[in-house]
């Protein structure tokens, strides 16, 4: 069977994803296509030899509706012979467009596909493409079907977590990225956004509050304690009934931050990377997604990432560097306490909490997050994995070669 | 059935008048009466003799709801759903662009009756105590299904319809207008025919919104990202409150949002197959039987002695003004009778009658009372410190403090001043009327009238039976209950009665939960959740503990030898005697009482009774709470303590919150299945103990 390698990862800065927000003039199409022409510059790849381009995007209606990933590559100049399609696993959309992209290769039927994600969150807020799991009455019951930020409380509340240790997750978070841009650990794979005549409109994460202190964080009120009284948290209560009620300790300040931005990847078997003198970066291991209770919802990293190291062959303890995504301070505690990941080592330059989360491209900025520091680290092995809405959960597990 | 009436100007009126009943009813019969009458109507259009049509009635009401014997029997879906798209279909034909069509609404148009009012292209009500219109069916566990909830949303939103739609309310004539339910208002009849005609001599041709090109619903549709938003809160809102035990509400619900999406007659469509799925559902047929057949039991006097004529209470003497005493005084005055209200000095009599205010205050304020209404209410009470001032009262009750001297100083004292034609009651929980009766001079004229509080809200009253309580006066109490639009059930002089007695083994069983290492949250939600008010916990407390044990103790008296001790009374002398908790009152039970804030579970439970059932099975725990209660439901029906299958079922729901879509206690049994649930007895019996032991008779009250 093929591996699969990656030879490339980049991505936007993320702008903060309001009218306010430096990306919000910004179309996502010419972001994604930002990122098209930046990795053609790198890897000066002759767009024939692409096979296709896989692209998640969580609300693909409007400005970034009717398959947003054939748009970009036609507005980059590539589509002439570059196909795409646009994926939805909501928050990994990211991870899985380049999950699938390694399956088209490993499969001997696909040698070179381009992955990754775009979200205008500015533009097209969450929830704007309506949905039965959203608003649809008999299925919201049925299903307890709850906001994600009642879940979050509801794990922290399950946990025993205190706003404490939320904060503290979300205060080391903005150290981290603060660290990390003041060092340059994101130089080499940020793709600065510049307008059609080439004038910078943003190159930084915009969201990071570098001088937030705990204190500050902690005076935050809670942030979804409104929608449990409508209702939401008697729901939570039909599911996990040994509770007394939900404990409303997610703020704006230790959830992940809403944001804009594009990210991608290359990936390819070997031969074909050879054939046009590209150097790999890693191996793709493993690669899983699993479902899990969907009132709780964000409880499935720890089962995806098991899942992708039993087919790995691997231990958690074999894991070098983790990325588990921000979406919410208890869902990266959860997720800590379950697999016995030490804090130094997941993370560590921050996450969604500083930095953003633009839903559809997350999964593959976390992924090139994680090799750039692989390598800065000269680690061998790393594991990225997020939650996902509807009660899911998906994991990579790469290996640098 | 339908009355035909051609006027000279070629007006024709349709006059609805049902053969062999009191009132019209939407049935197979009056659909079948239907299909000539539009196809003359069409006939008569084509020649161009027809310029509207008028639809009126001839009863006293213009058409109530469907037909519940009907409603309760169908079950086969094909033909419900035929039937439902078929009085759809006659409907959609009177609407359908051409003759204009005015309903001229002379009595209550109710449920399905009101939906035939919206299918015409104008409705006229007449100002009258008599029109009342809306969507009681909810009630009974039904929801519209002859297009009302898609013409509804088509006239006035999704917004505005659904609390019409859910909350089963009946609106006066001129509540409609402003709801914009009706379009005019007449003074009289003939105002409103004159009214009509003018209407059809301005109107050629009747078009209904949704047959209006480029027309839309009002406030936008489920597609919209606000209006989808708002029905996402009134998704939860709903599952929160009923805890998805009432379909109604929630296919009401589910048909606004998918009906919005859609053309008007497939929306329609969609109506009649959630219409379908829901009436055949155990919870709706449990609905009928309960509020529909039971209710009617009872209101016709199933339980009250025969051959006494109707007992007409005017003025009533209260005892004590206290909060049961003033519940007492507030439910009488609201019913339009007179009160005198005593206490041991009249500075303290006048805290019933600032409850009363106070409670009209509330009502004011949320618009459920004019200022006129409340102030001619108030004008009724009658504070006092004599007994003297029950001259010439029909019925005294008695509300004082649980102590059996004080109880019968104070009825003597009334007695005094008292006729022998009239009554005199006790409202008691735990001493038997037999003794109070003792004291008083004419003890067949005694008798208990037990009231849970708030008096005022809740609508069951036992009615209990002394010893030498004669016939006639149980036949003048029920009068008296009914009179304030309460629910009567007659009970036996025993301890506890019915209500109180039946729901303390909800109590029981939640507290023998705790002692089997169940988290108390669990047991609390798990209660709420298999549709009771409140968690057994909340119960006991609110009661008092020493009250749950009081009435245990009761029954071990009362079955001497064979009791079998109830697990939960080594809990309950634990929490008194060890722990000094006590319950609501002394502001500390199984939950604690912060002087500000909602209450919380004593955190010290843990402790005491750690929770050692980490797996739980829940349908086995939300079964032992209702089984419990059914039991001894039925054990009340043995030893004759209740009299009838109606009353234990009414008195369940009314008096104690035993989940109505279950229909009741006895209800309960048929629905579950009477053989299945006497093998899950059996079953519990062996792991539970003795309590889950199927009375002798239980098959028979259930066949009965």
């Amino acid at each position: 069977m093929p591996e699969a390698y990656i030879y490339d990862s980049l991505r936007t800065p993320r702008g903060r994803g309001k009218s306010r927000g430096a990306l919000y003039e910004v179309k996502p199409m010419d972001l994604l296509a930002a990122a098209v022409r930046a990795l053609r510059q790198r890897t000066a790849l002759p767009p024939e030899e692409l096979d296709d381009a896989v692209i998640g995007c969580v609300t693909p209606i409007g400005d970034q509706g009717y398959n947003i990933a054939k748009a970009a590559l036609l507005h980059a100049g590539w589509g002439n012979s570059v196909s795409g399609m646009q994926v939805n696993r909501y928050c990994a959309s990211g991870l899985e467009a380049i999950n699938l992209a390694a399956m088209k290769v490993r499969s001997g039927w696909e040698e070179l596909v381009l992955a990754g994600g775009v979200e205008s969150m500015s533009r097209i807020p969450i929830g704007s493409d309506g949905g039965p799991l959203m608003y649809d009455p008999e299925l919201i019951t049925r299903a307890n079907s709850i906001p994600q930020g009642v879940s979050a409380d509801l794990i922290a509340t399950l946990e025993g977590f205190s706003r404490e240790e939320l904060d503290a997750c979300a205060y080391h978070s903005h150290q981290r990225a603060r660290h990390a841009w003041e060092n340059g650990y994101f130089n080499r794979s940020i793709i600065p956004i510049y307008d059609r005549n080439g004038l910078l409109i943003l190159d930084k994460d915009e969201h990071i509050r570098p001088n937030t202190t705990l204190d500050a964080l902690s005076k935050l009120p809670p942030a979804f304690a409104s929608a449990g009284w409508e209702g939401f948290d008697e729901m939570a209560l039909h599911a996990f009934p040994e509770l007394e009620g939900i404990r409303h300790l997610h703020t704006a300040g230790n959830s992940s931050g809403i944001v804009d931005g594009a990210a991608l990847a290359l990936v390819g078997s070997k031969e074909k990377g050879e054939a046009l003198g590209l150097k790999p970066r890693a191996r793709i291991l493993a690669a899983a997604t699993v479902s899990v209770d969907p009132t709780l919802m964000l409880t499935g990293p720890a089962p995806a990432a098991r899942k992708a190291l039993k087919q790995a062959g691997m231990k958690s303890g074999d894991v070098d560097l983790w990325e588990c995504n921000e979406a919410f301070a208890s869902v990266v505690l959860k997720f800590r306490r379950e697999m016995e990941v030490d804090d130094a080592i997941i993370n560590v330059n921050g996450g969604a909490i500083a930095m953003g989360h633009p839903l559809g491209a997350t999964g593959a900025m976390l992924l090139g997050t994680l090799l750039d520091e692989m390598e800065r680290q000269d680690k061998a092995t790393g594991l990225v994995t997020l939650c996902v809405g509807g009660g899911m959960g998906v994991a990579t597990v790469i290996e640098r070669v | 059935m339908i009355r035909y009436k051609k006027d000279t100007n070629n007006i024709v009126t349709l006059t609805l008048d049902m053969s062999g009943r009191s009132t019209n009813v939407i049935n197979h019969e009056i659909a079948e009466a239907f299909v000539p009458v539009i196809a003359h109507l069409k006939e008569e259009k084509a020649k161009g003799q027809l310029r509207g049509v008028i639809l009126t009635s001839a009863k006293k009401a213009f058409l109530a709801g469907g037909d519940l014997e009907y409603l309760y029997q169908a079950n086969d879906p094909e033909e419900i759903f035929r039937f439902a798209e078929k009085l759809k279909g006659i409907l959609r034909e009177l609407e359908s662009p051409g003759i204009p069509v005015v309903a001229a609404i002379n009595g209550a148009a109710l449920g399905t009756g009101f939906e035939v009012a919206l299918a015409c292209h104008h409705r006229i009500a007449l100002s009258s105590s008599r029109v009342r219109l809306g969507f009681p069916e909810v009630q009974l566990g039904l929801m519209p299904g002859s297009g009302g909830i898609i013409r509804l949303m088509w006239l006035l939103g999704i917004g505005k319809s659904f609390p019409i739609l859910t909350s089963g309310l009946r609106y006066s004539p001129s509540e409609a207008m402003q709801l914009g339910l009706v379009d005019e208002i007449a003074d009289s009849p003939r105002e409103m025919m004159d009214l009509a005609k003018a209407w059809l001599l301005q109107n050629k041709e009747g078009r209904r919104p949704w047959d209006r090109p480029g027309c839309s619903i009002p406030g936008g549709t489920a597609q919209d990202r606000e209006m989808a938003h708002h029905i996402r809160q009134l998704a939860a809102r709903l599952a929160s409150q009923g805890h998805n035990n009432y379909p109604a509400l929630q296919s009401i619900l589910n048909v606004l949002a998918e009906g919005s999406k859609v053309d008007f007659d497939t929306a329609c469509r969609i109506e009649s197959r959630y219409y379908t799925e829901l009436l055949r559902s155990p919870a709706c047929k449990n609905m009928i039987k309960a509020f529909w057949f039971d209710l009617n039991f009872i209101k016709q006097g199933g339980n009250r002695p025969k051959g006494f004529g109707k007992f007409r209470p005017r003025k009533v003497g209260v005892i004590g003004a206290g909060r049961m005493g003033s519940g007492i005084a507030f439910a009488c005055l609201d019913n339009g009778l007179e009160v005198v209200l005593k206490d041991v000095s009249k500075p303290i009599a006048e805290r019933g009658r600032d409850y009363v205010r106070r409670k009209l205050n509330e009502m004011l304020a949320e618009g459920k009372k004019k200022p006129e209404e409340a102030e001619e209410l108030l004008s009724r009470i009658q504070t006092t410190e004599s007994s003297k001032d029950f001259e010439n009262c029909d019925l005294v009750i008695e509300a004082v403090f649980e102590n059996r001297l004080v109880k019968q100083k104070v009825t003597r004292e009334a007695e005094e001043y008292l006729d022998e034609y009239s009554l005199l009651a006790s409202n008691t929980v735990s001493i038997p009327i037999t003794r109070l009766a003792e004291a008083s001079v004419r003890p067949e004229n005694y008798v208990g009238l037990h009231f849970f509080p708030p008096a005022e809200e809740v609508p069951l009253v036992e009615i209990v039976r002394g010893e030498q309580t004669s016939e006639e006066t149980v036949a003048r109490a029920f009068d008296f209950v009914r009179a304030i639009r309460k629910t009567p059930i007659v009970v036996k002089d025993d301890w506890g009665f019915y209500a109180a007695r039946v729901q303390n083994t909800y109590i029981l069983e939640g507290i023998t939960m705790l002692q089997e290492g169940y988290p108390p949250a669990l047991i609390e939600n798990l209660g709420r959740q298999a549709g009771m008010p409140r968690g057994a916990l909340a119960f006991a407390d609110n009661l008092g503990l020493n009250m749950v044990l009081k009435y245990e103790n009761q029954a071990a008296e009362h079955y001497g030898a064979k009791y079998v001790q109830h697990p939960a009374v080594a809990v309950l002398a634990k929490m008194l005697e060890d722990l000094q908790r006590q319950g609501k009152q002394r502001r500390g039970g199984f939950y604690e009482y912060p002087p500000e804030g909602e209450p919380f579970l004593w955190p010290e439970l843990a402790r005491h009774f750690p929770a050692t059932q980490r797996n739980f099975d829940k349908q086995e725990l939300s079964n032992r709470f209702l089984f419990a209660q059914v039991l001894e439901a039925v054990w009340c029906m043995q030893e004759r303590v209740i009299h009838s299958v109606a009353a234990a079922n009414l008195g369940s729901i009314h008096g104690w919150g035993f989940p109505a879509f279950k229909g009741g206690v006895i209800q309960f049994i048929t629905d579950y299945g009477v053989d299945d649930f006497i093998r899950q007895c059996k079953t519990y019996q062996k792991l539970h103990g003795q309590r889950f032991r199927v009375p002798r008779e239980l098959k028979m009250f259930v066949e009965q």
